[in-house]
């Protein structure tokens, strides 16, 4: 059986691609570009959710404390506390769900200022995840968009977008398609935490609201789907795990770069569930 | 023309005064069953039933023929009889029309093997009609597909056979390994006729519906044609036929479950069904029935939002 045709699939859709895809039982695995050091963009809360139950797990800290998110100073962000604007006393578990249902900046920063990036690293470490790296937080990457361009919102000039220092893994949250899906292969087989806490991880991801990327390559009821996007500007990414019917669970980490710097592109979205579909059908055969 | 076969046509229309309780008994449509009785007349130059009423009636000529119909038939399956004293027992077995040539085969030679003196006379016949020749002694013993309800018939160990999708070879889905049913989605669907496999045809759609597919139309056939033609998919055990793609169901949503029934218990009709189970087992990838996993339906969060 020959590989499938990533890179035209790919082009199709107006975007460069990388994935790697691999079965959680057998290891077989499948990719393009994935070694390829990439910025991860808000993917880098899967580490933090993970270095957050370890924490649990060691007894360092209780994942039901509850704390207190004040309104003024919050990480920029589309959703969750981010985008709400008064005080907000929260658990740690229910920062957490945020911060992977919804993407929510606020949360992640919370979690993050309580946990600390040499903690996650170290952890990455550990997991012989060397090629991934935790150096910001997600205000501080929303805040360079600004910086390195001179401007506020949008950014959708192609040469604004070359400047962008978010988009360089040498100098942003990063990792590799492989890596992403061994960190992910670590929740599903409860190696990355306790058990227990790997099965909480796992109800998490699944409660992700986005269904245009990995999710809408699986249009089926029976098919359960679980992951973390990413997204900064032409950077759409997801990573996470596809659960089959049969039993047979995989995981699958797509980014792409589209060509256009428009904010909109369905078909962009499309196809890391496209490609993800492709990557796990050809696994199975 | 076959008169005998003919006259049988007019003694059944004459007993049951109705052409579709006469088609129903012998296994047939009634189509084909008036045009039969038709070219008897004609055969005979004479009107056999009055059909100008409501109902149908037998002419006086056709009740003065009747009798002699009767005797002739009669006289005639006497022969036959005679003859198969002289050559062995027959066992009469129905036998779905779809069912693979090669797994018939591999039936016929399996009882030839295991009860040489016995001769096996498969008929193809759909379950519902397999049911009324069972009720009629047409048949000895059916391989039918279930669900089938009919009180009084005797099963034997029920088989299992995941289905997978025929499409035509030019059908963009061919390129996947696993075909879902959510993708048939728009496509039209080749099943057997509903009249015949009422069971199979009402589980089979309800489960297409549940998890996607709603077929545009729904034909009915046991030839291949219309898949040949990209004009609908069916559903079926592997097959290789050039110019057709068999692809297997995500999740194995469809499964034909058989058994071979029989209404009276004879020796040959016991160590048919015992070979039947061996056979199928062996040559059409049939398995035990295993407990049915309950399907799990994965919660998305935009369901209910």
């Amino acid at each position: 059986m020959s590989a499938p045709d990533f890179e035209s699939l790919f082009r199709t859709a107006g975007v460069t691609g990388w994935l790697h895809a691999a079965d959680i039982d057998t290891g077989r695995e499948i990719g393009i570009g994935s070694d390829d050091p990439l910025p991860m963009a808000s993917m880098f809360k899967v580490p933090l959710l993970v270095a957050l139950c370890r924490q649990a797990d060691a007894g360092l800290l209780d994942p039901a404390e509850r704390i207190t998110v004040t309104g003024a100073g919050r990480s920029p962000g589309p959703t969750g506390i981010s985008a709400m604007l008064d005080e907000v006393t929260i658990s740690l578990r229910d920062l957490a769900y945020l911060m992977i249902a919804v993407s929510d900046n606020t949360s992640a920063d919370t979690l993050l200022a309580r946990i600390g990036q040499d903690t996650i690293n170290a952890m990455l470490d550990s997991f012989g995840l060397d090629g991934t790296r935790v150096v910001q937080g997600a205000g501080e990457s929303v805040d360079s968009l600004g910086r390195d361009t001179g401007h506020g919102w949008p950014f959708v000039d192609p040469d604004d977008i070359e400047r962008l220092s978010a988009l360089d893994p040498a100098r942003s949250n990063r990792s590799t398609p492989r890596e992403m899906t061994r960190l992910f292969g670590l929740i599903w087989r409860d190696e990355a935490a306790s058990a227990a806490s790997c099965a909480w991880m796992r109800g998490v991801l699944n409660a992700q609201v986005w269904p245009h990327r990995l999710a809408s390559g699986f249009p089926y009821d029976d098919v359960a789907v679980s992951g973390k996007t990413g997204t900064l500007p032409t950077l759409r990414c997801e990573s996470g795990v596809v659960d089959y019917p049969d039993g047979g669970r995989y995981a699958v980490s797509v980014f792409t770069r589209s060509f256009s710097t428009a904010l909109n592109q369905p078909r962009a979205d499309a196809v890391i569930g496209t490609s993800a579909r492709m990557a796990v059908d050809h696994l199975r055969r | 023309m076959d008169l005998v076969r003919h006259l049988r046509y007019f003694i059944a229309v004459a007993e049951e005064l109705h052409f579709g309780n006469a088609a129903i008994r012998l296994g047939m449509a009634q189509p084909p069953l008036s045009q039969r009785v038709k070219r008897l007349e004609e055969e005979l130059g004479v009107r056999l039933f009055d059909r100008s009423a409501r109902q149908v009636r037998l002419t006086e000529t056709g009740r003065l023929l009747l009798g002699e119909a009767r005797e002739i038939v009669s006289r005639v399956e006497r022969l036959h009889e005679l003859a198969r004293q002289g050559e062995g027992a027959v066992l009469k077995v129905g036998v779905p029309p779809d069912l693979a040539a090669t797994v018939l085969a591999a039936l016929v030679a399996g009882f030839r093997e295991t009860s040489p003196d016995v001769r096996l006379a498969p008929a193809e016949i759909w379950t519902a009609d397999q049911v009324t020749a069972l009720a009629e002694g047409t048949i000895d013993v059916g391989l039918v597909r279930h669900p089938v309800n009919a009180p009084g018939l005797r099963f034997g160990q029920l088989l299992v056979q995941a289905q997978g999708v025929l499409l035509a070879a030019a059908d963009p889905l061919a390129d996947v390994g696993e075909v879902h049913l959510a993708d048939l989605a728009g496509r039209e669907l080749l099943m057997p006729p509903k009249e015949g496999e009422p069971g199979w045809h009402a589980e089979v759609l309800a489960e297409c519906r549940r998890q996607g597919f709603v077929p545009q139309q729904v034909h009915e056939g046991a030839g291949l044609g219309l898949v040949l033609a990209g004009a609908a998919v069916a559903f079926g055990p592997k097959v290789e036929l050039p110019g057709l793609a068999w692809r297997p169901l995500l999740g194995s949503p469809i499964a034909s479950r058989v058994s071979t029934a029989w209404r009276a218990v004879t020796v040959a009709a016991t160590d048919f069904s015992a070979m039947a189970v061996r056979t199928l087992k062996e040559s059409a990838g049939m398995t035990d029935e295993g407990a049915a996993t309950a399907r799990r339906v994965s919660r998305r969060p935009g369901m209910l939002a």
